[in-house]
């Protein structure tokens, strides 16, 4: 029996792969900057100048740098032992309630001396940081490596278990509520405005935070030991294993590092929302792991990437179209780019990707 | 197709559980508005039913309380009958400070169960009321809510939605009274308010909840009427982080939220206060209450506080003397300087079944007679003043009370004259 790949010509292969390629790079690109594109020109049009525009995508890369923060946490698991960490928003929300628990101890209240401050909320990052990270490794002790060997489904539904427990844990602790936090940073304070751009004190809190930490995270993964065997488990586990790699304190550390990347987050959230809520983890959990998936799972660079086009996205959606259309514009773009680019913008770093 | 018996008891079984199951539901719509529907026993149940969990805890927890003290006073006994109080939470933890629908249905449905029920009191959210009217109608129990303002529970004024009020009422015959005036009434007051303040033109958002989409149709209508510009219409979701987008629009001199706070309030004043440094904020009575006013609280910062007015349907003390002894008595009873506006509403929802039961006279376990002595209310003087009930269950009442913040409490300030049309 003859089939049709048999008989086609490899020349028309050739250039049908072509075409397909092009489609996908340019069609990707068309697709980003349809939005931002079209806005820059109707905001001419109308008003003669890109401010609107200016203060929205900073606004949104700003609400996208805490997004990429908690989206690095999901593909650095994911890229590992390609389980998708549901609690891992919960760990986060974990993360701001402890950091809150600690302004007090360390005494940090609005008012008071700048340098007092830094180091107080210093002190709050890295216990929350601390404690989060150690949440993270018991979760994956406790509901993912028993689970290793086990079908996929099985580590995926302790996974949503381990997010329900944490959200009541959440419940018990602060009640369900959401919950107003003092604005330790007079966050919406104008620190600069550059050509009506307005950027503020929040702004600069996520951009501040976020770039030294990812900048961190990747070095340590490229360049530390403990960062090439986390590749190596990545690639191949059973070669990494042959290679003297200890695979279980590779994956544990992982989920070491994703965890005290959530519980940075959950302080930067803290003072940049200045509110508090057992449900913010669900929320942001689900929005950083579109993220994740839009830059390309498992690829550091593509969170990142990923959680600033949806910070921007989101926001200009909720400022131009309307707060109700906010979730549709952005999963209409993932969408879109999944079509156009199933891998992801910069691609999967998985096994299953090669 | 064989049909063997295996076969027919396998379409039997279902067949009967079917038949079982409609029977079931039959029993628990039974009365049909009340047709000899006679609540057993000499011990009568009163249900109230209000979120106790979330931001609304503080204001349910004092219906409860005005509800008992009301109770209280006339010895929890109504002629020969005895009065049993039975609280009900219609909130959950995952969905806390507001009406939970699944959980509404299901203290609806205890209620329906319950052969010596007489009263169903609730709920706090219109949205709830949505859940458990046509169930109660059904079974021809009677409802007052202390709290309900949606318009479309009873009428079908500009504000409700097609099919309003009467999809609520499968029976024919209304079964429910409130005892705040409608949204109507709110949203006049809310514009007059803002009128008086020099508002030239407003930004109005809502929480998309039934309450908050109704208010807003509401206070859209009333500035139509009096030249008040409305600008930016929004509807807030209650899961977003942050309104900031949406908040840098606002270039109103005025901002109102048809809201309650459970639906993220706090955030969504912080980020308008912040976003527009001059603009004036107003809210309505669903973000009366301390878990929005109080910082302390987890509510709005001191200084976005002072620029908040905020309007409910009751009156302080100086412009409703016939509250005070309440007042004291509340006060005494449950050891607290400061009561909610709310118990005063608490109380009179009980006062008004009471009285529904007294005047019902022997027949005060016959829920049609009391539906009927109910809606039938004439000219009741009560702590919130004379007033009666209308055929569609609203009361005559149109004053509200504008609220101002004070060291985190919501705290009278004067009585409104709405420009009601």
């Amino acid at each position: 029996m003859s089939t049709n790949t048999a008989t086609a010509d490899p020349a028309s292969h050739r250039l049908s792969d072509t075409l397909r390629e092009a489609a996908s790079k340019y069609g990707l690109i068309a697709v980003l900057l349809a939005l931002p594109v079209y806005l820059a020109i109707s905001d001419l049009i109308s008003k003669g100048n890109l401010t609107d525009l200016g203060n929205n995508l900073v606004l949104g890369l700003s609400n996208g740098a805490i997004i990429a923060l908690v989206a690095l946490g999901y593909t650095l698991v994911y890229g590992i032992i390609e389980l998708i960490n549901f609690a891992h928003g919960e760990v986060f929300m974990i993360g701001s309630f402890v950091a809150f628990g600690l302004w007090g101890t360390f005494g940090i209240s609005e008012g008071m001396a700048v340098p007092g401050m830094i180091v107080g909320l210093l002190a709050a990052m890295i216990a929350a940081m601390i404690v989060c990270g150690g949440l993270n490794v018991m979760i994956e002790r406790v509901a993912y490596k028993p689970l290793r060997n086990a079908p996929k489904l099985a580590p995926l539904i302790t996974a949503i278990g381990m997010s329900f427990i944490l959200q009541n844990v959440g419940i018990l602790w602060r009640g369900s509520s959401q919950a107003s936090v003092p604005d330790l940073i007079n966050q919406s304070n104008d620190l600069v405005t550059i050509g009506g751009v307005v950027i503020n004190n929040g702004d600069v809190l996520a951009a501040a935070v976020t770039i030294p930490l990812v900048f961190l995270l990747t070095s340590f993964i490229n360049r530390s030991r403990l960062g090439k065997a986390m590749r190596a488990t990545a690639q191949d586990p059973d070669a990494a294993r042959l290679m003297g790699i200890n695979v279980n304190t590779t994956i544990s550390m992982t989920f070491l590092l994703g965890g005290m990347l959530a519980g940075a987050a959950g302080l930067i959230n803290l003072l940049y929302q200045t509110s508090i809520w057992y449900f913010q983890g669900f929320q942001a959990g689900l929005i950083a792991f579109t993220a994740a998936v839009m830059g390309g799972i498992g690829n550091l660079k593509g969170a990142v990437l990923g959680g600033l086009i949806i910070g921007c996205i989101g926001q200009l959606a909720e400022f131009r179209i309307g707060a109700e259309w906010t979730a549709v514009v952005v999963f209409a773009y993932l969408v879109l780019i999944m079509v156009f680019r199933p891998q992801g913008l910069i691609g999967e770093e998985t096994r299953e990707a090669g | 197709m064989r049909f063997n018996r295996a076969t027919a008891l396998g379409l039997l079984v279902p067949a009967l559980a079917f038949g079982v199951a409609a029977c079931g539901d039959d029993d628990e719509g039974g009365g049909g508005g009340g047709g000899g529907n006679v609540a057993e026993g000499t011990t009568l149940t009163i249900y109230s039913s209000l979120p106790l969990q979330g931001t609304s805890r503080g204001q349910s927890e004092a219906v409860i309380n005005g509800e008992k003290l009301a109770l209280d006073e006339v010895g929890g006994k109504v002629g020969k009958y005895t009065i049993k109080y039975v609280s009900l939470d219609d909130s959950t933890a995952q969905n806390p400070g507001t009406a939970d629908e699944g959980k509404t249905a299901q203290n609806a449905r205890q209620a329906v169960r319950d052969k010596s029920t007489i009263f169903y009191l609730g709920e706090f959210n219109s949205g709830g009321t949505k859940v458990s009217l046509p169930i109660l109608n059904k079974a021809g129990i009677p409802q007052i809510s202390p709290s309900n303002t949606y318009i479309g529970l009873t009428t079908d004024e500009p504000g409700s939605e097609p099919g309003e009020p009467d999809k609520y009422y499968p029976t024919g015959k209304r079964t429910y009274a409130r005892v705040v005036p409608r949204d109507k009434i709110q949203g006049a007051a809310l514009v007059s308010v803002m009128k008086e303040d020099g508002c030239q033109t407003a930004t109005l958002w809502n929480d998309k909840s039934v309450y908050g989409a109704g208010l807003a149709r509401n206070i859209k209508q009333s500035a139509e009427q009096n030249d008040l510009t409305i600008e930016n219409e929004q509807g807030t979701d209650k899961n977003s982080p942050n309104y900031r987008a949406i908040a840098s629009k606002v270039k109103s001199d005025c901002f109102v939220w048809a809201g309650v706070t459970g639906e993220n309030g706090v955030q969504v004043y912080k980020d308008v206060a912040a976003a527009n440094k001059t603009v004036k904020l107003y809210g309505p009575d669903g973000v009366t209450e301390e878990a929005f006013s109080n910082p302390k609280e987890g509510g709005i910062p001191a200084s976005v506080g002072a620029r908040t007015k905020t309007t409910v349907a009751t009156l302080g003390a100086k412009d409703l003397p016939g509250s005070e002894p309440i007042l004291e008595k509340y006060k005494q009873e449950y050891n607290t300087q400061t009561v909610d506006p709310y118990a005063i509403y608490g109380y009179e929802t009980m006062a008004l079944a009471l009285d529904a039961l007294k005047r019902a006279g022997d027949k005060a376990n016959d829920r049609e007679a009391v539906t009927e002595a109910l809606l039938s209310t004439k000219d009741r003087q009560s702590v919130l003043g004379t007033y009666s009930i209308d055929a569609n269950g609203d009361t005559t009442l149109t004053d509200y009370g504008l609220y101002v913040i004070k060291n985190g409490q919501p705290t009278y300030s004067k009585k409104i004259e709405a420009a009601v049309s």
